[in-house]
């Protein structure tokens, strides 16, 4: 029977957790399952998987913008019943991939794709910038520092031509994270967006004493510079509240997740930072998280023309100058941080110099460097 | 703020229906008024131990319990807290106790 909100614990049920996933394999994914041979990329998002017993399974990748409408996501499920017997998934940078059991059925579905527009552009294998991994932003959160759907939109825009074919020294994952909490993958990836704020955050003493664990407050701040403290509220009576050190603070925010009285975004100060060279792969080299190279970009709504130009810029002189297999990060540590710089034209700011409590093993403990342009 | 008429009361709450001003605001036509929204169809002694452990660790700390020290202090595991309030530690006991709503990426 339908929800009853008077006995909201009748026929209610609970931890059954997600469908197990065989049950939408495709017959050919199910037959040959831990049974393929090798693989092959065929072209710029079509792959083929190569069974024991000859089965081939053919994958064709489409870029998706994450956040979309049931009407999408039927059409995409009309694609997979003209095509695919019905079978999709999800990539897990949120591409979707179509799979088919014979060469013959890939063109048709090439073609198909193509009809409906740019809704499902093919791409994002090989060394190309697939999907950029992202969150929220105005969309949905309460803490974000820019938005994320809308800088996502015009960074691949301009790097459309890249998502489409395999001209990259490497594959160059983009992510973005609407602010420091970094939900999703900014804090390892070869360039990442990240919203930041520059001011400290304002205190509502008329709310904070009844919409606040003061203590829990306290305890967020990486930096020590929230203090308990009383105050005066606008009546002029005295109430519990608490006392931010803007010297200390670098404005994070994390006291605003945890106290909705004490927010500090701003429309003048927030916008946003680039790192580069992470990754999370082992292959020749170690994981590595991604450094901040330029510590503040404006928020420029709708098309965040700075922001795009700068990750265009770290992309192509990467593009240029690396070498085959070699992730942004990989090049950047064989050429040296001061040649990245240098061959970016980026300017080196304090803003980049660790002074976090491990800071030290960030600096340089010996005489090898390169004269750059940056130490004329 | 949006109000809450209950019983003759009347109580400032926020959009999900938490308190939103000191613990002071709270009553046990609060506690009435809580569960009929909260799915509880009789208080026991049970609910009225969780809610005076809650009051009480609040007003000496500040802050509510972390789950653990709830389970400890009252003698009621997860499960248990969860029969009595079935939206939870949080949605549910706290919100009856009067303590501010939640934070965090919950
Ligand atoms: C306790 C704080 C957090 C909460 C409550 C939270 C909440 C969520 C939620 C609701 C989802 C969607 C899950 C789904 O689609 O079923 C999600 C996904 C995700 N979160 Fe978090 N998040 C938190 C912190 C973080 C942090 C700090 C990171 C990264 C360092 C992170 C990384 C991710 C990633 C990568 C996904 C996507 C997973 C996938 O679908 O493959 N989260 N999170
Ligand atoms: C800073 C704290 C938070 C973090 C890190 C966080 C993280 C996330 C992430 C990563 C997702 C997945 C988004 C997506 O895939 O589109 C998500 C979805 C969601 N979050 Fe949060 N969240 C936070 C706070 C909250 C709060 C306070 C609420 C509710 C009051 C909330 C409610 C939801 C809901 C309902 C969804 C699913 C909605 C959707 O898919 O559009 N989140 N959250
Ligand atoms: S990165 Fe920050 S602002 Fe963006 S969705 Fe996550 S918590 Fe919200
Ligand atoms: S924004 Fe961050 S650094 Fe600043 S007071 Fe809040 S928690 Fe501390």
């Amino acid at each position: 029977m339908g929800y009853d909100p008077a006995n909201p614990m009748a026929d209610r049920i609970t931890d059954i957790g997600p469908p197990h996933y065989e049950q939408f394999f495709p017959p050919v994914v199910k037959n040959n399952y831990g049974k393929w041979l090798y693989h092959e990329i065929l072209q710029p998002g079509v792959l083929m998987h190569k069974a024991e017993n000859g089965d081939e399974c053919y994958t064709v990748r489409i870029g998706a913008a994450r956040l979309i409408s049931i009407e999408l996501i039927r059409e995409m499920c009309d694609v997979a019943d003209i095509h695919c017997d019905g079978y999709l998934r999800w990539t897990t940078r949120n591409n979707v991939e179509f799979m088919v059991d014979s060469k013959a059925k890939v063109q048709p579905l090439l073609d198909d794709l193509k009809s409906r527009g740019n809704r499902m552009p093919v791409g994002g294998t090989g060394a190309s910038v697939s999907n950029c991994v992202h969150t929220q932003g105005w969309v949905h959160c309460h803490t974000p520092a820019t938005d994320a759907s809308g800088v996502v939109k015009a960074v691949m825009d301009e790097l459309f031509d890249y998502f489409t074919s395999h001209k990259l020294p490497a594959q160059v994952r983009l992510a973005l994270a609407c602010c420091l909490n970094m939900c999703g993958a900014v804090h390892a990836s070869d360039i990442a967006i990240l919203g930041v704020h520059r001011k400290p955050p304002m205190i509502d003493h008329d709310a904070i004493t009844g919409l606040c664990e003061l203590p829990l407050a306290i305890s967020a701040c990486p930096l020590g510079a929230v203090k308990p403290a009383t105050a005066k509220n606008s009546a002029g009576e005295d109430v519990k509240s608490v006392k931010v050190n803007a010297e200390r603070c670098m404005f994070c925010g994390n006291c605003y997740t945890m106290c909705p009285a004490m927010p500090l975004a701003d429309p003048d100060g927030d916008g946003i930072a680039i790192l580069v060279g992470g990754k999370v792969s082992n292959s020749r080299t170690m994981p590595s998280f991604s450094k901040l190279v330029i510590p503040f970009l404006p928020n420029t709504p709708p098309r965040w023309p700075e922001t795009v130009a700068a990750v265009k810029n770290i992309l192509e002189t990467y593009a240029n100058d690396a070498r085959k297999y070699e992730r942004v990060g990989e090049w950047a540590a064989r050429i040296g941080w001061e040649k990245f710089f240098e061959k970016t034209g980026i300017p080196f700011t304090i803003k980049s110099i660790d002074d976090y409590r491990l800071a030290y093993d960030t600096w340089r403990t010996t005489t090898q460097f390169k004269f750059t342009s940056h130490i004329k | 703020m949006p109000t809450i008429e209950h019983n003759g009361s009347s109580f400032t709450v926020d959009e999900d229906g938490f308190l939103t001003g000191n613990m002071d605001a709270w009553n046990e036509t609060w506690v009435d008024y809580v569960k009929t929204v909260e799915g509880i169809t009789e208080m026991t002694d049970e609910h009225h131990k969780v809610i005076e452990i809650l009051r009480d660790y609040y007003k000496k700390n500040g802050i509510a319990p972390m789950v653990r020290i709830l389970s400890k202090t009252t003698g009621f595991p997860l499960k248990r807290i969860y029969e009595l309030f079935p939206s939870g530690p949080g949605k549910g006991a706290c919100k009856m106790a009067g303590l501010p709503k939640p934070t965090g990426c919950v």
